[in-house]
């Protein structure tokens, strides 16, 4: 008994230290009412200080789209983009977040065409995706529990009713090992996130990691691009299209 | 004849010269103390009862205009004689302030007589512009000219001016034959209807002359460019003296050239502003406030004051997509007189509302440029609630419902913030990989793996206890037909019987891993079926033990006791032998 309350407590210090917040959960959704009732008042700006205040500990597509929404009304569109791309992140085929993306992407410069890549579609994307990283986290470790007792109920039981256990046992069993390696592609998918939005206005995209190298070409701010390499200060990216340079980290921000 | 009149004038100068010594005077008088710059005074000078040489008095630094007009009068009233001589100057100023008019001498018979200083105030003149250009009018021709004058030479661009074209005229008798109205460049122009062109009452002084005037025009004007506007001068030809007797000459003249300095309108123009200047107040209603689907509702955006109002254009507004609106319909009440452009203007709109509900028709805005401040002003009207009921349906009178149509895209703009719950995690922390994860993955394996090792336990208890049993069994079935035996041998009854159904029964248990409740004939057989011949042994030991039972409690036995003993001991050995 006594092992069970320290262990239960080590848990629940693990997880709390874990996260290591300093804005608690409650004060972080008055922030977000708060945030939401002056958006909703046509006040962009104070909406967007609550948001990003609760981003600093915080962090969900919802909030993401919202931080987005505020840039947009500013008229900021590049952050707006970063944001929305953020969210996209989180939350692979998010509807809402996709329609301002498309919105807000027509307000920039550079349009590259995309390599065509290959695609389930929107419904596949949304259901490996789920609505937040560790969801499939979350069911592989359900699934791993029903595996369990689907298991220890087929060792009690004899007959034709241990063979069914067994069987649910490997289903589940397999359904877990897929939700683990959904788990695991989906984190190093946003810890490992390569992309990035341009926010300085316009920049020049370089051959080489230094100032006064040959310009390949331009970009403008709202561009979203994939970091390749960073050196010094530089960074090699390259786009959808497949083209390739080197541009000062600063004009850059990852998703 | 020529005796008698000598006599006559000789008496008359006689009684002349008898009065005469009585009352000699001298004075100066004006007609007023007071006047504006640009007027005349009269300035008198009688002296009486005396013959004598009046010299020009200092007049102080006012100007003769007229003058000096001598005169002599003689009068006798019942018989008393008085002479005066008068002279008159027209007297004006040309600038503002306090003048003296210095003593006046006159010398009569040897001796001097003078007058006393008289001051005299001169206010600025009424209007310096209009002076001015009547000086130069007057310069140009001293009987006849015409003037332009402005209300006002410093406008903002669309602030109305007015422009008055006089006449003014020393001939007796004139008539205007012809004029030009100059080209205005720059200006739209509105006519103010003055009615016909008359002499004004009385006449106007103009340094110290004086004129009969006329306005012959008024307009109203308003710059449309900002910069410096110039009016060409006004021509006029005129006929004048004309009479019976005379065909008249004619006289051409022009006006002067007056300028109206533009300024443009300051800084950004709010949004809906379409050049209204002035000052303006604005009013939004519809003649109903509830009407049924498919009716029409009057929505009127009154414009009212003083403005560019003819050039005043509908307020832009908004109004609920379903609402089918026509072009607005113009109702002038504008009025245009000296004080300029004034009345108002409204714009009436036909409204149907094609669906039931409650319909806000605006806020509506007006923006205009106040003159008075020098800035833009918007002016906004309230919104106004209107609530559509449904439509009569059917029946000759009611309009019908248009055809389906798609829906109609009016803007686009970004989706809304989710609602309900934001669904935040801790940034940059994933549950995959972490600590929790590993102890979620592991605590059911932990599980599984106890849950494992318990079971294995509990399975070798559980078959070492029947094991047990069943190596006991026939040692404890020997033991208990060995009392059975000693029963028999002593002849007890009740006891052989109890010792034989207790070894039998104990002895079917413990070789099966029975409990007692088990102990019927169908478990046995399924227990036993699988050795050889082991339904056949079940049965039989069933059938032993319900015998031995029936034996015991019952008073029938239905073999010699030795028998059934015996038929107990072979079935045991049979069973251990398989």
């Amino acid at each position: 008994m006594k092992h069970m309350r320290s262990t239960l407590l080590l848990l629940t210090l693990a997880l709390r230290v874990g996260t290591g917040v300093a804005m608690d959960r409650p004060d972080a959704d008055r922030s977000m009412e708060l945030a939401r009732t002056a958006y909703t008042d046509g006040d962009h700006a104070k909406a967007l200080a609550l948001f990003d205040s609760v981003a600093h500990e915080w962090n969900s597509a919802a909030l993401q789209l919202a931080i987005g929404n505020c840039h947009f009304k500013l008229n900021d569109v590049p952050r707006a983009i970063l944001h929305y791309e953020r969210a996209l992140l989180l939350e692979p085929g998010a509807e809402d977040v996709k329609a301002n993306l498309e919105l807000a992407r027509q307000r920039t410069v550079d349009r590259v065409h995309e390599l065509p890549r290959f695609s389930l579609g929107s419904s596949w994307e949304r259901w490996v995706g789920g609505s937040d990283v560790d969801q499939w986290a979350r069911r592989s470790l359900w699934l791993w529990s029903l595996t369990v007792l689907f298991c220890m109920i087929a060792l009690l039981m004899r007959g034709i009713l241990r063979i069914v256990g067994l069987s649910l046992t490997g289903l589940s069993l397999a359904a877990t090992l897929l939700a683990v390696f959904l788990a695991a592609g989906r984190t190093a998918q946003v810890r490992d996130t390569a992309g990035a939005i341009v926010l300085q206005p316009r920049i020049e995209v370089t051959s080489e990691p230094r100032a006064g190298s040959t310009t390949l070409f331009m970009l403008h701010a709202g561009t979203k691009v994939e970091l390749r390499k960073t050196e010094a200060g530089w960074c090699e990216v390259a786009l959808a299209n497949g083209n390739l340079g080197w541009m000062p980290a600063n004009a850059l921000e990852k998703i | 004849m020529n005796r008698l009149a000598r006599l006559l004038l000789f008496l008359a100068a006689l009684w002349g010269t008898s009065v005469y010594a009585q009352e000699i005077a001298f004075d100066a008088k004006v007609d007023r103390t007071a006047f504006a710059v640009g007027e005349s005074i009269r300035l008198t000078l009688s002296l009486t009862n005396a013959q004598g040489n009046i010299a020009h008095p200092d007049l102080g630094g006012l100007s003769v205009v007229q003058g000096p007009f001598e005169s002599s009068s003689f009068n006798m009233i019942n018989g008393r004689a008085s002479s005066t001589i008068t002279r008159t100057y027209m007297l004006t100023a040309t600038a503002p302030g306090d003048y003296t008019i210095g003593a006046a001498t006159a010398r009569v018979a040897g001796g001097t007589i003078s007058t006393k200083p008289i001051k005299v105030h001169v206010d600025k003149g009424s209007g310096a512009t209009s002076d001015r250009s009547l000086n130069e009018g007057q310069k140009r021709d001293r009987d006849l000219f015409v003037t332009i004058g402005l209300s006002k030479e410093k406008v903002y661009v669309g602030e109305q001016v007015v422009a008055t074209y006089t006449l003014y005229s020393r001939y007796p008798n004139l008539e205007l034959s012809d004029y030009d109205l100059p080209a205005l460049n720059g200006f739209w122009a509105e006519e103010i209807d003055i009615g016909e062109t008359n002499w004004q009452e009385g006449l106007r002084t103009v340094n110290g002359l004086q004129y009969r005037v006329a306005v012959l025009k008024k307009q109203l004007l308003f710059p449309q460019r900002s910069g410096t506007l110039k009016i060409e001068p006004l021509r006029i030809s005129c006929m004048v003296n004309r009479s019976f007797f005379n065909r008249g000459s004619k006289v051409e003249t022009q006006s002067n050239t007056v300028a109206v300095e533009a300024l443009p309108l300051p800084g950004s123009a709010p949004q809906g502003f379409s050049g209204a200047v002035g000052d303006l107040r604005f009013e939004a209603r519809t003649d109903r406030q509830s009407v049924k689907a498919n009716e029409a509702i009057e929505l009127t955006l009154t414009i009212t004051g003083t403005a560019n109002l003819k050039l005043v254009e509908a307020p832009v507004i908004e109004l609920p997509p379903d609402v089918e609106h026509y072009d607005p319909k113009l109702i002038d009440r504008i009025s245009m007189t000296g004080a300029g452009m004034n009345g108002s203007r409204a714009f009436q709109y036909l409204l149907i509302p094609r669906h039931e509900g409650d319909f806000s028709f605006g806020p509506f805005a007006f923006s205009y440029f106040d003159v008075a401040q020098g800035a833009y002003r918007t002016l906004s009207a309230r919104p106004i609630l209107v609530k559509v009921e449904p439509g009569t349906g059917g029946g000759a009178a009611s309009i019908a419902r248009p055809s389906k149509t798609d829906v109609q895209v009016l803007d686009q703009d970004i989706r809304f913030l989710r609602t309900g719950d934001p669904q935040l995690r801790p940034k940059d922390r994933f549950l995959f990989g972490s600590w929790a994860y590993a102890m979620g993955m592991g605590t059911p394996a932990l599980a599984l793996l106890l849950f494992g090792i318990w079971r294995r336990r509990s399975a070798a208890r559980s078959a070492d206890i029947d094991g047990t049993r069943r190596r006991k069994a026939e040692r404890i079935a020997r033991k208990r037909m060995k009392q059975a035996h000693e029963a028999l041998q002593r002849n007890e009854r009740e006891p052989f019987y109890a010792a034989m159904t207790k070894a039998l029964q104990g002895y079917l248990a413990d070789r099966f891993a029975l409990g007692v409740a088990e102990m019927d004939e169908s478990t046995l057989v399924e227990r036993m079926s699988p050795a050889a011949g082991g339904e056949a042994l079940a049965r039989e030991a069933t059938a032993l033990i319900a015998t031995c039972e029936m034996a015991r409690f019952a008073p029938l036995e239905d073999r010699p006791r030795q028998q059934l003993y015996d038929q107990a001991v072979d079935p045991i050995q049979r069973i251990e032998r398989s």
